[in-house]
């Protein structure tokens, strides 16, 4: 029988049986765990203050046993703390976006560096990308993960690479046509940047070379991405990764299982929990992920939490890989917005307002308690085809978009209208929710 | 009735936020591209606004404004000179309100003519010509300037 031909970069473990994974899982898990035990002082004392060691882990399951992991933990012990490894053998040091007082900051053996090109070959090539592929990088390469990350694992895909850079959309738009690039490496709010700045230049996206986007740095709405598909003409694909455990390659998407992601599991160990009593979850239920990596020399990281919302099955999958699928993470624990004891996640609104012809997807709110009542407002830019010389009609339409957001948002939100362009756009983590609530 | 509209002239209106600085990029738009305004208005809802404008030549402004990524749309509206004297503007009004015409919003261009915007624009445009009523064209406004 003949499937549809997919492309892999290491068809013998994305396609092995799950009982080969987990086996190897359980090995590379007592290394990591032993690694991380006799090498750093952090873990070491963690272990003797729980009455656990090493050898306590037998299965897989027994990662429960482990410490949970945080953001606070790279911060108390920054910036080497983690370091399992001697600083002479750490390549290179990457950091997250900190964004109140210092970043995270991680570091990669060489050894970390191959296996993370691996990672990141194998979500190219599940978005179809080959070595014939020429690769245009609109990431920034600063000390953030996606621009060097994804740079050197399409690299070892074999893809021509063109490391424009952020930023300079003119110049971006030119390299397409005059390289004849054929993938985009954008976050997907830049992607749609580019898309209207080459709309209003009159560039022929269905013409152009350009046929796949990968995304990431910010979340992707299936919205957001149906719509950059249609107008850009490409098939786009979203990845999962944090600076904390590698960067982008933790796992990434298929053309099979639209809207969901491929963890890479013979490098990282996935489990769901509660949030709020960290108690594991059956497989299939939503939860936060938490993630142990499982081949990491420089900074191995035990059960970290990433508060991310999501839910991941080991169905197998039409694409032939057998590794586990999350869901594209729906929301993050700390992204979420109580207003008036209700919980609002922005990337509803994100996906609302990419469903309302005459706005576009991008937004800002606002949440202000001024009036004694939680009020949150919505900045929402307004298309130019949308635009009416009347009052009266201006106010209906915005209305009609204050209707939609409160059929799903359950709270009725301000609805404010802005010109085209008028909401700045985000070239990296989107700032988009200003909360200027007193707090009691 | 007639149904040819003759005397209408068209009015570019822009969607304006309620900041600093916003009107004044419209007006630099059309500056660069050497737009003549002639007459304008400028209202608002608090959030934001639309700014209305007579122009010596609508259709260029609009492009540019387009170009810009501006929300902006192009509408008719009747212009009318006005005699110097009292109840003139009440005059004008009483045809229009005679024919069950609905004034949507009015506003004076320079000294003493103004434009109004209608419900039904070829009807009040033929109410008025039935009357010793002044409509004018972008070329008479111009050809005034140069009195």
């Amino acid at each position: 029988m003949d499937g549809p031909k997919v492309n892999y970069f290491e068809p013998e473990i994305e396609t092995a049986p799950r009982e080969h994974i987990r086996r190897i899982q359980l090995e590379r898990l007592q290394r990591q765990v032993a690694w991380a035990y006799e090498r750093v002082p952090w873990y070491k004392q963690r272990f003797q203050e729980l009455g656990i060691g090493p050898e306590d882990i037998r299965r897989l399951e027994d990662v429960r046993l482990l410490p949970f992991t945080d953001k606070q933990v790279l911060r108390d012990t920054y910036p080497f703390g983690l370091c399992a490894i001697a600083l002479d053998d750490v390549l290179r040091l990457h950091a997250s976006s900190g964004t109140t007082g210092k970043p995270i900051v991680v570091g990669y053996s060489r050894r970390d560096l191959d296996a993370w090109s691996d990672c990141v070959a194998r979500l190219a090539a599940m978005a179809g990308i080959t070595r014939a592929d020429r690769v245009q990088m609109a990431f920034g390469y600063g000390m953030f993960t996606g621009g060097f990350g994804l740079h050197y694992g399409c690299e070892k895909l074999g893809c021509m690479m063109v490391p424009a850079g952020s930023g300079n959309t003119e110049r971006h738009l030119m390299m397409i046509a005059d390289y004849e690039t054929t993938v985009l490496i954008s976050t997907p709010s830049y992607a749609m940047h580019m898309c209207e700045v080459g709309e209003a230049r009159g560039f022929d996206w269905r013409a152009s070379s350009l046929r796949v986007g990968l995304f990431g740095g910010e979340p992707c709405t299936p919205g957001m991405r149906r719509e950059i598909e249609n107008r850009m003409h490409i098939i786009c694909t979203d990845n999962y990764g944090l600076t904390e455990v590698n960067g982008p390659g933790v796992a990434g998407e298929c053309l099979v299982a639209r809207d969901q992601q491929h963890i890479a599991e013979d490098h990282f160990l996935w489990e769901i929990i509660d949030p709020a009593t960290g108690e594991a979850l059956p497989e299939g239920s939503e939860g936060e992920l938490v993630l142990t990596t499982l081949s990491k020399e420089a900074f191995p990281m035990l059960r970290y939490r990433t508060h991310d919302l999501t839910s991941v099955t080991t169905a197998p999958c039409g694409c032939g890989r057998t590794h586990a699928r999350m869901a594209k993470v729906r929301a993050r624990t700390d992204d979420m917005l109580i207003v008036r004891g209700t919980n609002v996640f922005p990337s509803q609104v994100e996906d609302i307002l990419a469903g309302i012809a005459g706005v576009t997807p991008h937004y800002r709110i606002v949440l202000d308690n001024e009036t004694g009542m939680d009020r949150m407002t919505v900045m929402v830019e307004l298309r130019p085809d949308a635009f009416s010389d009347s009052f009266g009609e201006m106010d209906r339409f915005r209305r009609r978009v204050a209707d939609r957001l409160r059929q799903t948002l359950l709270i009725t939100p301000v609805v404010k209208l802005v010109e085209p362009g008028g909401i700045e756009r985000s070239f990296g983590k989107s700032r988009r929710v200003e909360d200027k609530r007193e707090k009691p | 009735m007639e149904t040819n509209i003759i005397m209408a002239i068209p009015q570019i209106s822009v969607f304006l936020e309620s900041q600093p600085g916003h009107l004044k990029r419209i007006l630099d738009a059309f500056e660069a591209a050497g737009v003549n305004v002639r007459g304008y208005s400028v209202s608002d809802t608090g959030d934001y606004g639309i700014a209305r404008f007579i122009l010596d030549r609508p259709g260029e402004a609009l492009e540019v404004l387009r170009a810009q990524g501006c929300a902006s749309t192009l509408t008719q509206v009747l212009c009318v000179r006005l005699h110097d004297e009292p109840g003139e503007l009440a005059r004008v009004m009483s045809v229009i309100a005679a024919a069950g015409i609905n004034v949507l919003y009015s506003y004076s261009l320079i000294s003493t003519i103004i434009a109004i915007h209608v419900e039904n624009i070829d009807s009040a445009e033929s109410a008025l010509r039935h009357q010793p009523i002044d409509l004018v064209s972008l070329d008479e406004i111009a050809a005034r300037l140069r009195d």
